[in-house]
């Protein structure tokens, strides 16, 4: 009884931290819930993945409520690159009896090593630091993308951080969209990794500012989650005394943490994003080779 | 709140007042709308579970959460558990509004679209619902 009462409360103060980091930096917290779980509580592998799943939904749902209302997420991005994510999704679910885990989680690795580069160059050139620009595009004479004006994905949002409204375009919208595709087919294939790569998809590839990336981000992982949500639940995998507090934990971590990303500066919530970049693809690096499960 | 003075991005009429007619803006507020009622009550639903279970003693869980116990996972289960007041099921049931939330605001977002007279996204959207019924359809013929 007072064991179940800790454990509880365990779960609670994580499922708090991961939906506070999750909402500030648009992941689902799994990267905070699935160690914690099997590491610290030794719940099994499965169930810790299917609270993972609730953690990703309840953070992007308990964001996005607020993201949308205020602008941050861009609801025309997010409802077209959601096709890319919920077929690559499927596609990955798929996919999954028939290739083994380990190499992929190399390969996934190594994606989000390579963004580590352009995005530690925006972090230098933010900071004011001098260093070579990242290719042509930070000229910023480029236009945005055809496709980007077709589908009106240009908006604009008020940053109470510098006290102005931030109106911006997007760039390179197929390359993306490529990027989301397989986003939806890592979180469909391995169950992680949804939130990273579309936050590298939306601000490295098609140059969304930071904040309005992680906020778009934060709308559509709830999407791609629920798309494999139903499978884990009619597998068994949400056991409702362990996802339980993860929902209400996260949702209460949500709340602050859509409140810390409006008063943050851009560069700041990069930065974090850049570091926690490292550890999921080391952590990812690690699992491939089998190191850790 | 303190975004109340937002120009909207493409300025209606002389100056750019905040058009609270603007059909993007009731888009985006009613899919705000969707989000926070999915989420206030699924919670609730979940508390209330919990507190049924604190009610009936926590009988047969006395090992700790992370041992595992038999939970109803199909959606017969969790609903005959629900009539019966079972505590596990009705968190279940939370859990289960929780996971439908998203779900229901792709489909409130294709009323919005269609509202506003956008039929690209209407189709876009409508796109991304059949795909994630697709998905759940598959989830059940593999299970």
């Amino acid at each position: 009884m007072t064991q179940l009462l800790t454990q509880f409360f365990i779960i609670l103060a994580v499922a708090f931290v991961a939906g506070t980091v999750g909402s500030l930096l648009g992941l689902g917290g799994g990267i905070i819930v699935i160690p914690a779980l099997t590491l610290f509580l030794h719940v099994d592998f499965r169930i810790a993945a299917g609270a993972s799943i609730v953690s990703i939904i309840a953070t992007s749902s308990g964001s996005a409520a607020t993201y949308v209302k205020d602008r941050l997420s861009n609801i025309r991005v997010g409802m077209f690159l959601e096709i890319l994510t919920s077929v690559g999704a499927v596609c990955g679910a798929f996919l999954a009896g028939l290739v083994t885990g380990s190499a992929l989680y190399v390969v996934f690795a190594l994606v989000l090593i390579y963004s580590l580069y352009p995005m530690g160059k925006k972090i230098a050139l933010e900071l004011g630091w001098r260093v070579h620009p990242f290719g042509e595009r930070k000229g910023g004479d480029e236009g945005p993308d055809p496709l980007a004006t077709k589908l009106g994905f240009s908006s604009s949002y008020y940053d109470p951080a510098v006290k102005r409204e931030i109106a911006y375009d997007l760039h390179h919208v197929p390359a993306g969209a490529v990027i989301m595709y397989f986003a939806g087919l890592a979180s469909g294939l391995l169950g992680i990794g949804s939130g990273v790569f579309k936050v590298v998809a939306l601000d490295t590839a098609m140059g969304m500012p930071m904040k309005a990336s992680t906020a778009t981000s934060n709308f559509m992982i709830g999407v791609t989650a629920a798309a494999s949500a139903g499978i884990y639940f009619l597998r068994g995998d949400i056991d409702p005394l362990i996802a339980a507090p993860v929902a209400l934990g996260v949702l209460a971590g949500s709340f602050l943490g859509t409140r810390l990303l409006a008063k943050l500066a851009g560069v700041s919530i990069r930065i974090i994003f850049f570091v926690v970049l490292a550890i999921i693809a080391i952590q990812m690096i690690l699992r491939g080779f089998g190191v850790s499960s | 709140m303190k975004n109340k003075g937002n120009p909207a991005p493409r300025p209606v009429g002389k100056e750019g007042n905040d058009a609270p007619d603007d059909p993007a803006r009731t888009t985006e507020l009613m899919v705000s709308f969707v989000l926070r009622s999915g989420v206030i009550i699924s919670a609730a639903v979940i508390v209330i579970g919990l507190m049924l279970l604190v009610y009936h003693g926590m009988a047969g869980l006395t090992s700790g959460i992370a041992t595992a116990f038999e939970f109803p996972h199909t959606f017969g289960a969790v609903f005959a558990g629900v009539a019966k007041l079972d505590p596990v099921s009705v968190i279940s049931l939370g859990l289960l509004l929780m996971i439908i939330t998203p779900v229901t605001r792709v489909a409130v977002s294709i009323v919005a679209f269609a509202m506003e007279r956008d039929w690209r996204y209407v189709g876009i959207t409508t796109l991304v619902l059949l795909v994630l019924l697709v998905s759940f359809a598959l989830g059940k013929a593999g299970s």
